[in-house]
């Protein structure tokens, strides 16, 4: 290549070889799994400095931090059972419905219903849709206002009072979270499986409710119920160490806010999507 | 003799707050004695938030060795460093970061109600005496949302009284005040460094940041400017009114 006319002391560019062009998106790759790495090691350090905090400060201050504790758990707890119960009877009437009346109308025996629905309801919808809809109602406010907490300086006045922001701001925050989306979980399925079992009873399905209810029951193992405990709750955790990292653990400026706001929810939703995949895998080895 | 220092810097490398890697003071020695009064002057962005923040241990030190009451503020010794906080009460600039979600009240209370682990009523109780002498009552009810700027730095400095610390550090107390306003904090200030009696009349240290110097004239016991990266000690009224440093002129000057 010629030298540069208007600098001659400038470096002579080589030209690119033909097979660097390949290697381009390869190094895109690899510069966005080095991000998410970076990310998850952050994430991981937030999450034990969260679980030391909690652990080491559970006697220090519980006036204070245990109205926040039950505070959380009313505002996504208590506050969301309505919501809750309208998606459930909802996806309960059109889904478990639909399926049990065509499943009837098709000569179909009960069992295979159960084998179908009850599983599906309990282990995979009820979770994610109770996650889903804290992480919208509630994980989402709580996003802003800890970005703003952190934005606006509330944090360092925090520590200037000697007050740890981890132990006030985030403990009561994850516990109240993980404790609301595992009692959602149950209320959700709970009213989904009587959604779906009213829209068959109108619809005229034959089916009793003992008949229903024993056969959705029939096709769930004792091991199903810890899973299902542990899932959730992992999830609720999940989620909330996820929120309170994306809402504090960066310096913001408040113009920030909403783009943190926005990383939490694909970050959420990736997270719950991954713990669905691995607690499958319990699931897949019970049906073989 | 002067009394022996509760806060001591040896070539502290002060860092930016947004930007932990650049420096915005460089070698600062600096030792305060108990019951000193110091203001630290300088134009915006010199770094006298940072060095109070740093001092505060809202910031770790970059370079050099930073002693609070004669114990090291190792940058990840959170424990110490907490147990400091308490020690020091600090108020912000402007409307000294007050938690929007609570009340005036609550907002002073809480630092009592978390390390005394008092119920909301008691903490209320234990922080009547600073309402009062503050002249809050009025607004103790409020959000901090509805309070002016300057009511909202009273706040800020009862939340810090809270504690009964010993050292008090202020960011910029009297910007943006009216005249009465600052008349109030000129004379709470000097009867703290003189000893006043919500501390049982023991002097309090005081240290201030600010931009404006004329003002705090006749309350500063020691002054300092921060300038160009650099911390250098001025002494006393006189030495700062008879200074030829063109910056402290015009910092004395620009009010005339």
């Amino acid at each position: 290549m010629a030298p540069n006319a208007l600098d001659p002391e400038a470096p002579v560019r080589r030209p690119r070889r033909w097979w660097v062009r390949w290697l381009l998106p390869a190094r895109k790759a690899g510069h966005w799994l080095n991000g998410v790495v970076e990310e998850i090691q952050r994430l991981t350090a937030f999450t034990l400095i969260t679980l030391v905090t909690a652990v080491q400060k559970w006697s220090l201050a519980p006036r204070v931090i245990h109205p926040l504790i039950r505070e959380q758990i009313y505002r996504a707890g208590v506050g969301l059972l309505p919501l809750v119960c309208v998606l459930g009877f909802g996806l309960g009437f059109v889904i478990i419905g639909q399926v049990l009346v065509l499943l009837t109308q098709g000569g179909q025996s009960p069992k295979l219903f159960s084998l179908i629905i009850g599983p599906v309801i309990i282990r995979e919808v009820a979770p994610l849709a109770a996650t889903l809809v804290v992480l919208m109602r509630v994980g989402t406010a709580m996003v802003t206002e800890l970005g703003m907490a952190r934005a606006t300086g509330e944090v360092e006045a925090l520590e200037a009072l000697g007050i740890d922001p981890i132990h006030i701001l985030v403990v009561p925050r994850v516990i109240g979270l993980t404790v609301s989306v595992f009692a959602l979980t149950m209320y959700l399925a709970v009213v989904s499986l009587m959604g779906g079992y009213l829209m068959g009873f109108v619809r005229g399905s034959s089916l009793s409710l003992n008949d229903y209810f024993g056969s959705i029951v029939s096709a769930l193992t004792w091991i199903d119920f810890p899973l299902l405990g542990l899932k959730t709750l992992l999830l609720g955790a999940i989620n909330s160490l996820v929120i309170c990292y994306q809402g504090l653990a960066e310096p913001l400026r408040l113009e920030q806010v909403g783009d943190a706001t926005a990383r939490t929810v694909a970050m959420c939703l990736v997270a719950s999507l991954v713990l669905d995949v691995i607690f499958l895998v319990p699931n897949l080895f019970l049906v073989l | 003799m002067r009394p022996a220092s509760i806060i001591s810097l040896r070539d502290v490398s002060v860092a930016h707050p947004r930007d932990p890697g650049q420096a915005l003071l460089r070698s600062v020695n600096w030792d305060v004695a108990a019951g000193d009064c110091w203001v630290v002057t300088g134009l915006q962005g010199s770094g006298k938030t940072a060095l109070l923040e740093t001092v505060a241990g809202l910031h770790g030190v970059m370079a050099g060795e930073l002693r609070v009451f004669g114990q090291l503020l190792a940058e990840g010794d959170t424990a110490t460093q907490a147990a400091l906080r308490r020690r020091c009460g600090f108020v912000f600039e402007g409307p000294g970061r007050l938690f929007p979600g609570l009340s005036v009240l609550e907002n002073i209370s809480l630092p009592v109600r978390y390390h005394e682990n008092l119920s909301p009523e008691e903490a209320m109780k234990s922080v009547t005496d600073l309402v009062t002498m503050l002249d809050l009552e009025s607004v103790a009810g409020h959000s901090p949302g509805r309070l002016s700027r300057a009511w909202a730095r009273r706040v800020a400095l009862a939340r810090a009284l809270a504690l009964r610390p010993d050292v008090l550090l202020l960011d910029n107390p009297l910007a943006g005040l009216d005249p009465n306003h600052v008349r109030w904090w000129r004379t709470l200030l000097a009867q703290f460094v003189a000893g006043h009696a919500l501390f049982g009349g023991v002097p309090r240290t005081v240290l201030i940041a600010s931009d404006e110097l004329r003002s705090l004239l006749p309350l500063g016991r020691r002054f300092a400017v921060a300038r160009d990266g650099c911390f250098l000690e001025l002494g006393d009224r006189h030495a700062v009114e008879t200074s030829a440093d063109p910056l402290v002129q015009d910092l004395l000057n620009e009010e005339d």
